[in-house]
């Protein structure tokens, strides 16, 4: 799974995801990609199984570039643990995305081949997504 | 070669983007004209139709006569934004074009021969480095693409703009180089495939290492290893976890 090699601060604030993708949303690498159109954090567990049903679909053809980083670290308090004392330990890492931007870009496959592969990715992801095309 | 197509627009008194807005609420996309050291003169199109020739393909290397209210004025599209989320344009711009005046255009690389490229045919894939090249050309002789053979293309070898053939009258706006258009390069399920398999021969060999060293420090602790005596006691746990582990 991907995640951060070192970070300059272990705990994150919690944040909020306001406006529009201004960067990252237009096809940079291939010839199809899935858009997100909700904004939130898609985890490095969902980002992986995304990744993996695109891949196993295309059957080793072509190529899958993943366009987001999962830098956040979200906390976690344990569980039966009363309030306070604290802020809880990072469980797992998080991307915070924002409605358009591009999540994954696929090439060297068929549109067809490149749409289900999409559509497999985008059911393990918590935010509704659009497949694009690029336009020539 | 460019044929000059019709489009129809009207124009819009104010700039601005509460104008542009207003353009937007109305159901018609803002746009711009310019150059020819003459006034920026801004217009609205339908959205309709500039959707229909974005989405059409090739609208930025086609020239139009604007019918802005009658006067019609020769065109380029030099850019258009649409909208993130929705995909719906949300401005366009449009440039002058006096005559024989010189533009830049990305031009669209069409890549043909698939099948003639071995590369392709052992599982790689192309990975194309320039969706578009940037050329110099006469407004009058812009070319719809150019025609990239892969014809001969191995994985690892690289498609130079030197290797295309340009229709006459186009140069292309790099000149100090010979850059790279498009790459044959392992596709990413080949790439996963062979990394599993680098990491699972590793585990074998550090497993088999292990069950070496294990096998050649029996003997060592008795000479005479007594029946029923477990020589690798400590070696046989510690292997089987990393056995499991590979998997």
């Amino acid at each position: 799974m991907l995640q951060p090699s070192r970070t300059k601060f272990r705990k994150a604030f919690k944040g909020r995801i306001h406006g529009r993708a201004t960067s990252g949303n237009e096809l940079a690498f291939g010839q199809f990609g899935l858009k997100t159109v909700e904004p939130d954090r898609i985890t490095a567990r969902q980002i992986e199984a995304a990744r993996r049903a695109i891949t196993r679909h295309m059957k080793r053809a072509g190529r899958v570039w993943v366009n987001i980083f999962p830098d956040v670290p979200i906390s976690k308090k344990p569980t039966e643990v009363r309030m306070g004392k604290g802020k809880g330990q990072p469980e797992y890492w998080a991307a915070r995305v924002k409605p358009g931007r591009i999540l994954f870009e696929v090439d060297g496959v068929d549109e067809a081949t490149a749409r289900e592969a999409m559509r497999l990715a985008a059911g393990k992801l918590p935010v509704r997504t659009r497949f694009i095309a690029r336009i020539v | 070669m460019s044929n000059v197509k019709e489009m129809k627009a009207t124009a819009r008194p104010k700039a601005g983007k509460g104008a542009a807005r207003a353009t937007r609420r109305s159901g018609r996309v803002p746009g711009v004209i310019y150059g020819e050291k003459l006034t920026p003169l801004t217009i609205s199109l339908d959205m309709a139709e500039i959707t229909h020739r974005i989405y059409a393909g090739h609208f930025l290397t086609t020239v139009y006569d604007l019918d802005v209210d009658g006067q019609k004025t020769r065109v380029i599209p030099r850019a258009f934004q649409l909208d993130p989320v929705k995909d719906r344009p949300i401005h366009v711009d449009f440039q002058r074009l006096g005559q024989g005046t010189t533009v830049r255009v990305h031009i669209p690389v069409k890549f043909v021969n698939h099948d003639g490229a071995p590369g392709l045919k052992r599982g790689g894939t192309l990975n194309i480095v320039r969706h578009t090249v940037e050329f110099w050309c006469p407004a009058e002789k812009i070319p719809e693409s150019i025609t990239a053979d892969l014809g001969g293309m191995d994985i690892g070898n690289s498609l130079h703009i030197s290797k295309i053939p340009l229709p006459d009258g186009i140069r292309p706006v790099i000149r100090d180089r010979d850059f790279t258009v498009a790459t044959v390069v392992s596709s990413s399920g080949y790439i996963e495939e062979q990394l599993l398999a680098k990491q699972k021969a590793e585990a074998d060999a550090a497993a088999a290492a292990a069950a070496t060293a294990a096998t050649a420090a029996a003997p060592a602790e008795g000479a005479v290893p007594a029946e029923g005596a477990v020589p690798a006691e400590g070696a046989a746990p510690a292997a089987a976890p990393k056995a499991d582990a590979k998997k």
